[in-house]
């Protein structure tokens, strides 16, 4: 039986009146990619700040590798990567020189950030760009580098959220084919997106938020089957349904 | 030690960017240059004064050249009908004619004057003249009466003239060197009237102050973009960020301070290599003091718009008060309000030592009033420091 390498219980978290996680748990298994999908403000954001250590919950825990995040967060910072939504860079540095210094804050001393950086900006096909200022980037170009960065120091977990947003297709795909590399190679992924097509892709479980709480999780061919021929229903039909067709924000 | 790199990367981004360096460094060099160019000579005002020298003796010689001789005159002399058509067109508002035979009178002992021809009130410059050459004149008259008298008394006892006259000559010399009644120049409040202990202090506290309150910006702007929530998904600890942070306003405050210092040191030879370790000193626990206000800042701002403005205002508010462009008197109103300033503390232990000649132990108390800011400052921003809403 497959190894749980984190395991969220019932997560709470408020913003004065505001529940903006409420009740959340959820397991993922080592080598795993598990999606979190929901409609804007369901909770995706906070729940990762959460797993992240950024953000203490109000009640339930968080264990990553069997440590315990209230008890020992050092640890849990030690074995995660993010890659936020935003594009987290400096953006007078060059790639490498980000890479590096993220790195450094990983606890690598600098030959070795060096050798991982020259690593993961070739993983990124971003090699002969490693010089240059990332202001000069393209929007594919910073988004490969954000993802790069969230591996620097051999993280086992990795949380990505939303990493191909408004980036054109080739990017997206060299994107897609890492993670897939990665997932090879026995990473587990948190992966956030609003792309279904993505999700269905590379998700092997996803959970479904709204409100603040999982309203669905199984694999995609499940979701699917739940409401039709999962041959010929596709994962926006599922989250539609579950979510429904109000605009949100 | 991360907190270490943390810092080293930000000076890397200081000194890469240029707009941020113009600023920090060559906005106060230009401000220097134009305050030395406005204050920094020796007299506060420079007048013309025209003169029509229709004698051309030994006494109206010895006139213009005492009319030179005054700090910030300037003679230029003019014929008189050069000087009767610029005085018609108003181009000059005052002349002085010394008359013919102005010399010739003067040593025979005849009266003689000097005409002053002027254009309405002759305007500032023109008066500032005519009192200058009336006091030149009368301090003749005084002369060549003490002259007339003495030549008097001892005209039958035998000496000979010209004993009597040089030795005169050298009483004279010796009274307009050494006068009775003399006027010593003081410049209200405490303040130097250096150009360089007055105002450089100043410039560079305020332009410290100003570059590590506005890196409460910087702050704000990587909490919007991110990073720093990224940062703290890193083995990196809050304090360690925190400190970071601190370190890094620190640095940037001090590669700004020694440039300042060094470049003043070039320029005005104003210190010893002693004083100008002192001043290094004062100027990073100021550094010190001012970073701490600039986390302080950013802890409270919601974005990076509110940051600048509450930064702008706190410098303006702390160099207006802090006695940067003049010098508050102890029993002046403004004196209270300035101690809210933390540039006052700064400014003072800077006068103390290149002004009053003395050392860091007699700025004790300003120094612990900035190590006090500084602490506060950490302390209450580490309790206000949030990365992200609700969170560290």
């Amino acid at each position: 039986m497959a190894e749980d390498f984190l395991v969220a219980t019932d997560l709470h978290k408020s913003f004065n009146d505001f529940k903006a996680v409420n009740g959340v748990s959820f397991t993922i298994v080592k080598g795993e990619i598990f999606g979190l999908l929901g409609p804007n403000g369901a909770g995706k954001t906070t729940t990762i700040r959460m797993l992240s250590t950024v953000l203490e919950s109000d009640s339930g825990d968080i264990a990553i590798g069997g440590h315990s995040i209230r008890q020992d967060a050092e640890s849990v910072r030690a074995l995660i990567g993010v890659c936020p939504q935003d594009l987290a860079l400096y953006e007078d540095l060059s790639a490498l020189e980000n890479l590096v210094f993220f790195g450094r804050m990983d606890g690598l001393n600098t030959q070795a950030a060096r050798t991982q950086a020259d690593e993961y900006l070739k993983l990124m096909g971003l090699q002969d760009r490693a010089k240059g200022k990332v202001s000069t980037f393209s929007g594919g170009m910073k988004r490969r580098i954000n993802l790069a960065i969230a591996l620097m120091g051999d993280p086992q977990l990795v949380f990505m959220d939303e990493p191909t947003v408004g980036i054109d297709p080739q990017s997206r795909n060299n994107i897609y084919e890492t993670i897939e590399g990665l997932r090879d190679k026995g990473m587990t992924i948190l992966y956030t997106t609003h792309y279904m097509e993505e999700a269905d892709r590379l998700c092997d479980r996803i959970a479904i938020m709204d409100g603040g709480q999982i309203i669905a999780m199984d694999t995609p061919r499940a979701l699917k089957a739940r409401i039709g021929d999962s041959d010929r229903t596709t994962l926006e039909d599922v989250f539609l349904k579950l979510t429904g067709r109000s605009l949100r924000d | 030690m991360r907190a270490l790199y943390i810092a080293l990367n930000e000076v890397r981004l200081y000194l890469r960017d240029k707009g941020d360096l113009a600023f920090s460094l060559l906005l106060p060099i230009v401000t220097v240059a134009l305050i030395y160019a406005a204050f920094g000579g020796e007299t506060p005002f420079q007048v013309d004064a025209y003169v029509v020298d229709e004698d051309n003796g030994l006494y109206s010689n010895i006139l213009i050249d005492q009319l030179e001789a005054w700090d910030g005159v300037d003679v230029e002399l003019l014929t008189a009908s050069e000087a009767d058509s610029k005085l018609d067109d108003s181009d000059v508002l005052l002349v002085v004619f010394i008359p013919e035979n102005f010399s010739e009178n003067l040593i025979s002992g005849e009266p003689t004057r000097l005409l002053i021809k002027q254009r309405g009130n002759a305007g500032t410059e023109g008066q500032i003249v005519r009192s200058i050459v009336q006091g030149i004149a009368g301090e003749i008259n005084k002369e060549f009466g003490v002259r007339s008298s003495v030549g008097e008394i001892l005209r039958d006892t035998g000496i000979a003239q010209d004993r009597i006259n040089v030795t005169l000559e050298r009483l004279l010399e010796e009274e307009r060197a050494r006068p009775l009644v003399g006027v010593n120049e003081t410049t209200p409040g405490e303040g130097s009237s250096d150009f360089e202990t007055q105002f450089l202090p100043g410039i560079v506290t305020m332009y410290v102050l100003f570059a590590v309150a506005m890196t409460a910006r910087i702050i704000v702007e990587e909490r919007r973009k991110g990073t720093l929530e990224r940062l703290l998904s890193t083995r990196l600890s809050v304090g360690q960020l925190f400190f970071g942070k601190f370190l890094a306003n620190l640095s940037r405050g001090f590669v700004q301070t020694l440039v300042l210092l060094v470049l003043s040191y070039i320029v005005f030879q104003m210190f010893t290599p002693f004083t100008f370790v002192q001043s290094l000193v004062i100027a990073i626990i100021f550094t010190g003091a001012a970073s701490a206000i600039g986390i302080v800042i950013a802890s409270i701002a919601r974005s990076e718009e509110g940051a600048s403005w509450i930064a702008v205002v706190f410098s303006v508010i702390s160099f207006m008060f802090g006695g940067t462009f003049f010098a508050i008197a102890e029993d002046s109103a403004f004196y209270l309000l300035s101690r809210i300033s933390i540039n006052t503390y700064a400014n003072d232990a800077f006068n103390t030592i290149l002004d009053e000649g003395g050392s860091l132990a007699d700025t004790g108390t300003n120094l612990v009033i900035l190590v006090g800011v500084m602490v506060v400052g950490l302390v209450v921003s580490r309790m206000l420091f949030k990365v992200v809403p609700g969170g560290k």
